[in-house]
């Protein structure tokens, strides 16, 4: 279980908590449970990385404690 | 300024026809290719060339989220604003399906709630396939009649928030919308009176050996037969028949499974069931006015409970085969206890507790330490 920070830099920030093998649409599923978005909404991206929705976690070798960039679509 | 709207467009629902469209959407759109090089100075007659063009509809896809043609040329729509005529013209048109569904969409965006149920029903007897261009750049299969679907029953298509719009029920017990008369109703119609006749010649010639089929069925049918009778169920006629295409509203999504429910149960156990249908139907006639909400949860917490209840029933008699009794036993009190904690929503630290629960609401695995 690893625990991820997303901020998006105007002033939202929000924890999860997931498994490692879960994709980046179930963090995204997360997320948007959290903030209220839409799924569809939103984009987490590391610099100009934007993370794809069917691949996961550890494929993309992201660690626990690591924070992500979190952007609308 | 290109992306000014037209200045003696009206305001939809209290605000510029553009903003229809989210902020972020429409800056993308504003900066896409297809929106500087074509869409340039359309007019609605230019419009229509365009639109013929066409040849998939789609919201935005790919990483960065460009919009589709087809999302370009809503945005023209919606800054031109073209008279309700030629919307029309565009959904009556046969030829072009795409020009049609162009036309429905901007419809369904800014026409009212009557215009909306009046133009767009009659689409849904079209058939006919489309190209759907799906957020990582695939294409898919969809037909009008599925769009149509989702323009009247969703609140999001194509990477746009659709607006609200009345229920069908609440236009109808106005007067302002006659109940809907599906295109199907006549061979639903052929199709019942078929039934009924071979039911009764059933029943004439196997006499007693018929009868618990017969019987079983009235009920079923009853209830149907008083639902016509009833002038203020009048509605349920056409929700009845329209059996394959369950129409997605909460009343009539919660009548129409509890009708199946119940159809599969009366196989099983007909004397239970009439007493209870009997309450039932006292109970739905009696408190139509009370709030629903209680109804569906009693009703819903009673069958899930009947339910649970004759399921465990019928599971024990296969379990007493067993040889052992201590091993079937200790199996059971295993087997509960995976049960329990399959789930991961009674974890003793609550935060974690709290996210399984999320997860397994949203359908994911619980966490893993």
């Amino acid at each position: 279980m690893i625990e991820m920070v997303l901020n998006d830099l105007l002033g939202k920030k929000v924890r999860v908590k997931c498994n490692d093998d879960d994709t980046i649409e179930d963090l995204k599923k997360l997320v948007a449970a959290q903030t209220g978005t839409r799924v569809e909404k939103i984009r987490t991206q590391k610099w100009y990385n934007i993370y794809k929705d069917h691949i996961t976690l550890k494929d993309y070798e992201i660690h626990g404690g690591m924070s992500l960039e979190l952007y609308y679509n | 300024m290109a992306n000014r709207t037209d200045p003696a467009a009206k305001s939809i629902r209290g605000t510029n026809p553009q903003n229809l469209v989210e902020k972020i959407l429409r800056s993308k759109i504003y900066q896409h290719t297809y929106w500087k090089e074509q869409c340039f100075g359309l007019t609605a007659e230019t419009l229509v060339d365009k639109a013929m063009e066409l040849d998939h509809l789609g919201g935005t896809y790919g990483g960065n989220r460009k919009p589709t043609p087809f999302m370009c040329l809503v945005m023209k729509m919606l800054q031109i604003q073209p008279e309700k005529d030629i919307v029309v013209e565009f959904i009556k048109n046969e030829d072009y399906k795409y020009v049609r569904v162009l036309g429905a969409f901007y419809l369904r965006l800014t026409g009212t709630d009557t215009d909306v149920y009046q133009y767009l029903e009659p689409l849904y007897n079209d058939y006919r396939k489309l190209r759907q261009k799906l957020v990582d750049g695939r294409f898919s299969l969809t037909h009008v009649d599925e769009l149509i679907d989702e323009l009247l029953t969703k609140d999001y298509s194509c990477d746009i928030a659709l607006p609200r719009i009345k229920k069908r029920w609440t236009l109808e017990s106005n007067g302002t919308l006659e109940p809907r008369r599906s295109a199907l109703e006549d061979d639903f119609e052929e199709e019942e009176e078929k039934e009924e006749e071979d039911q009764i010649m059933a029943g004439l010639e196997n006499g007693s050996h018929e009868k618990d089929y017969y019987r079983s069925r009235s009920p079923g049918r009853e209830r149907d037969r008083d639902r016509k009778r009833d002038s203020h169920r009048h509605r349920d006629r056409d929700y009845d028949r329209d059996r394959g295409r369950g129409r997605d509203r909460d009343r009539d999504r919660d009548r129409e499974r509890d009708r199946d429910r119940y159809r599969i149960r009366d196989e099983k156990d007909y004397g239970r069931d009439r007493e209870r249908e009997r309450e039932r139907r006292r109970r739905r006639s009696r408190s139509r006015s009370r709030s629903r909400s209680r109804d569906r949860k009693d009703r819903g917490d009673r069958e899930g409970g009947e339910h649970r209840k004759r399921h465990r029933s019928s599971v024990s008699p296969r379990r007493r085969t067993d040889e052992d009794g201590t091993a079937r036993e200790e199996s059971r009190k295993k087997k509960e206890k995976k049960e329990k904690k399959d789930d991961g929503t009674d974890h003793p630290d609550p935060e974690i507790a709290e996210q399984n629960r999320i997860r397994a609401s949203l359908g994911l695995k619980p966490l893993r330490p």
